[in-house]
């Protein structure tokens, strides 16, 4: 009897066993020593050993980096996937001709020098000579006509939005590409020189639609590293490649990157503070700043944002259309608290204006910030004609919804502020923190009084500015049409240099600020924590260049 | 013959269960406000680079013919390509699903050997202290949010005392017995949270029915016969208490599924849960609608198999 209930047990036991083993045996990869899936690149990549869980020795010459993204890759196609991790993986493998120093302007990268023909109908742009992708072929201008062209035909991503001038490209020599352009565009070639990836013509140009391209396997790579091997929902490991003359010395220093998907923030940080990972690529929100950086096993990286962050008011509805309720909204908000309060000093003043600190080639330097004053704002409303006839400190007819993504943590607490603040000032407002998606929905819709958010890059204001100020732009959430704003544009778009372009703008600027058009509230500066001792890497303005752009990482080193 | 019936029915019932869910979220997914090139719309996006997105995703037709041709894909095998990957949506599931299948089949199991024997030792020893601390533990883990619980897992075992990984499912460049090793340690914490949220309710439920059971004339019988208790717990009374139980399970399973998408988001754990939670961000109906088709059809086969087992368990259900 007890024999038989033991066997039995023992039959079960061996039963639930094999049940898990056979899950496990599904979820375990197979040696690549035995199949081509993890083949290296051609370029001669270093040797992939190392398990990025077993703490690797630090100091090692080489070596691999283990970076954590919150995000899996969605599209290996550069000019289609957009997010920021898509972005950050790409990045290091499709070179963009220039990127930006600390000044927010643009550099060079793969191109070496560039400029506009005197009546601005061309421009030209010439390129290094000496890289090449990673199955041997040279890297040409051939390459960034064909992507240009690529873009331009099938309406690619960001960048086709950005090529509205473009008639056609051209390589004329291996090195050099000219534009032809059916009007001046001020904009035009740091736009495509920063925004546009050099794909490989010879690879991308095989296939029947490069937008239907999924570029999900054998990568070709001119950039510092290669893709090798993918685990969807855990990494992305790329090895260096040995020819990147971009870096010193010729070669990334590092052996491997290895992206690992954390979507949870708080799991991110407990892996970097245990040593699972060595640096994290998104920005730290605002309430970790702290706690990171007074852990001296850590080191921090801090950048200011190239957007802003801002509330817009729907100037389409009443009394929102009167320039007095406006202002009264805009002296309602203590901005200063915010920054302090909310985002923990992790934000600087943009002086309420669309120029911000950023660029200081662009910066207005006499703006001025929207005071603090309630009474101010209460007898903006008074003049207006606005009454409290029941005598409770709050006007007659004017309460708003404001509309805020509700995943924004940081937006979601000032929503509460601005809500509270504007209160003294005798204006109601009523909070709407609303799905992603739906609010995305109701800002273009313009179905709002008062939107809260923040645009991520405005890089380049000789373009930008018509897409927020335009009457027919995208983001003119506010419903601006102001025929000053719309001439000044339009001389702003053609001007070919930036002292030509700072006049209009700033002019544009001051009317934004004086007619409340867009209330800029302040410029987050991001954080980004890695762990101490890594020397190289160099963090770059806003999150999407992050730390872990590629200039950064082929120069990081890890700890002696 | 009776069995065969009642499984046919059940089967069947399965069927229009899957076509309804299918339904509910072909039409719910296209409800929700925005659109998935709005989702993804940068402020350079021109109208007309929206309006192609559109069109390309094959959203600018009728509704209802959007609708019969993703059932036809649908009965093809086909769960179509999806929007921002451009990769079949089957292989992007089958990709996560030995992940999500192995941590849920691993809790489902580990809740079922420390559940049972928890919930009839509460039942034999009613009211003492064993029986306390049982309903007090039920209770709170059932209490429990996911986040909180992950979180604490991974700070203790995790970074404070360094006995598990933080978050993934296995290391990298390990192979073999390596892998079954990385992939068991990746393991534990996502499962011991899944098993502390939904222990309760098996616990719980099994200790009242065994104590009915316990008291009920036939228990009586085997007691006057002369059995010891140990047979009257183990043989008499716990196969018709485990009854109740044994339709939990088939309940748990979309709880466990459910459950999950928190779970893998918390541990980094690469299932299907994740795959939702990313694809609901940026509207990506193909994956969405394929990832709840396969949600669907595992909650479905859960609980046709537990309808068998009912079955089996209880002759009275066939005849019924």
């Amino acid at each position: 009897m007890t024999r038989s209930r033991i066997t039995r047990a023992g039959w079960r036991g061996a039963a639930v066993a094999v049940s898990v083993a056979a899950m496990m045996a599904a979820c375990s990869p197979s040696n690549p020593d035995a199949s081509d899936d993890a083949s290296g690149p051609d370029g001669g990549a270093a040797d992939a050993d190392g398990d990025d869980d077993s703490g690797r020795p630090a100091g090692e010459a080489g070596g691999d980096i283990r970076i954590g993204t919150t995000a899996d890759v969605v599209n290996f196609n550069p000019l289609v996937g957009n997010s920021r991790t898509d972005s950050w993986v790409t990045n290091l493998m499709y070179p963009a001709m220039m990127t930006i120093n600390a000044d927010a302007e643009k550099v060079p990268a793969l191109a070496t020098d560039w400029g506009y023909d005197d009546d601005g109908l061309g421009a030209w742009i010439e390129i290094r000579d000496d890289m090449t992708w990673t199955d041997g072929t040279p890297l040409t201008a051939a390459d960034v006509a064909f992507t240009i062209e690529a873009i331009k035909e099938e309406s690619l991503g960001t960048v086709a939005g950005m090529i509205g001038a473009l008639d056609g490209a051209e390589a004329v020599s291996d090195t050099r590409v000219e534009f032809t352009l059916n009007r001046p565009d001020g904009a035009f070639i740091n736009s495509v020189g920063f925004w546009m990836p050099i794909v490989p013509a010879h690879v991308f140009g095989e296939v029947d639609s490069v937008a239907e391209f999924a570029n999900d396997e054998e990568w070709v790579s001119a950039g510092p590293f290669v893709l090798t091997q993918v685990d969807r929902g855990q990494r992305y490991i790329l090895e260096a490649v040995e020819d990147y003359p971009l870096a010193e010395g010729g070669r990334a220093n590092l052996d491997r990157v290895v992206f690992r998907v954390y979507p949870d923030v708080n799991t991110q940080v407990l892996a970097l503070r245990s040593g699972e990972l060595d640096l994290i690529a998104n920005a730290l929100p605002p309430s970790m700043v702290n706690e990171v950086a007074g852990d001296d096993s850590l080191q921090t990286y801090q950048v200011p944002s190239l957007g802003w962050a801002h509330m817009q008011y729907n100037m389409r509805r009443e009394p929102l259309d009167q320039v007095e309720v406006r202002r009264a909204l805009a002296h309602a908000v203590d901005y200063e608290a915010i920054r302090q309060v909310v985002l923990g000093g992790n934000a600087v003043s943009a002086n309420s204006s669309v120029l911000t600190p950023t660029y200081p080639q662009w910066a207005e330097e006499d703006a001025e910030e929207y005071t603090y004053d309630p009474d101010l704002s209460r007898s903006l409303l008074e003049d207006a004609g606005f009454t409290d006839s029941n005598g409770n400190g709050m006007f007659d007819d004017l309460s708003f919804e404001m509309v805020y993504d509700s995943g924004d943590p940081i937006i979601a607490t000032w929503a509460e502020l601005v809500r509270d603040q504007s209160a003294e000032a005798g204006i109601e407002i009523r909070l709407a923190g609303l799905e992603r998606n739906t609010y995305m929905d109701r800002t273009v819709n313009r179905d709002f009084d008062i939107y809260a958010g923040s645009w991520a890059i405005i890089d380049e204001p000789q373009s930008n500015f018509t897409l927020l100020f335009h009457e027919d732009g995208f983001i003119n959430y506010a419903g601006v049409d102001d025929a000053e704003i719309n001439r000044l544009m339009e001389e702003s778009a053609t001007a070919l240099t930036v002292d030509e372009a700072r006049e209009p703008l700033h002019e544009i600027a001051r009317i934004v600020r004086d007619e409340v058009y867009d209330n800029v509230m302040y410029v987050e500066q991001f954080t980004f924590a890695g762990a101490a001792g890594w020397t190289g890497l160099d963090a770059k303005p806003s999150e999407l260049l992050s730390v872990v752009n590629p200039q950064s990482l082929a120069s990081a080193q890890a700890p002696e | 013959m009776a069995l065969l019936r009642f499984g046919s029915l059940r089967l069947l019932r399965g069927v229009f269960t899957l076509w309804f869910a299918v339904t509910v979220t072909f039409f719910l997914v296209r409800l929700l406000p925005g659109d998935p090139a709005l989702a993804v719309a940068s402020p350079t996006m021109t109208a007309d680079q929206r309006e192609k997105m559109l069109t390309d995703f094959g959203l600018d037709q009728p509704l209802f013919l959007q609708y019969l041709s993703y059932l036809q894909q649908l009965l093809q095998g086909n769960l179509g390509i999806s929007f921002r990957q451009n990769q079949p949506v089957l292989d992007i599931l089958m990709e996560r699903l030995p992940w999500t299948l192995l941590l849920t089949g691993t809790a489902l199991i580990a809740t079922l050997i420390i559940g049972l024997p928890l919930g009839v030792l509460a039942a034999t020893h009613k009211g003492g202290a064993i029986d306390r601390a049982v309903q007090v533990g039920g209770v709170v883990g059932q209490s429990l949010f996911v986040p909180t619980v992950g979180i604490a897992l991974l700070y203790i075992f995790g970074l404070g005392l360094g006995w598990f990984p933080i978050g993934g499912a296995m290391a990298s460049d390990v192979y073999g017995w390596d892998a079954y090793v990385s992939i068991a340690r990746h393991l534990v914490l996502p499962c011991l949270s899944l098993v502390l949220l939904q222990i309760g309710a098996y616990v719980l439920t099994l200790r009242t029915n065994l104590i009915d059971a316990l008291g009920e004339d036939y228990c009586n019988v085997a007691r006057a016969k002369g059995s010891p208790e140990r047979t009257v717990v183990w043989k008499h009374a716990l196969r018709n208490a485990l009854l109740p139980t044994t339709t939990l399970v088939g309940l748990q399973v979309g709880f466990l599924v459910g459950g999950a998408v928190l779970t893998e988001t918390i541990f980094a754990y690469p299932g299907i849960g994740r795959a939702i939670y990313e694809s609901v961000g940026q509207l990506d109906f193909p994956v969405m609608q394929g990832a709840f088709v396969l949600l669907a059809a595992t909650v479905v086969i859960a609980n046709f198999i537990t309808d068998l087992a009912y079955g089996f368990l209880d002759p009275r259900v066939r005849v019924q």
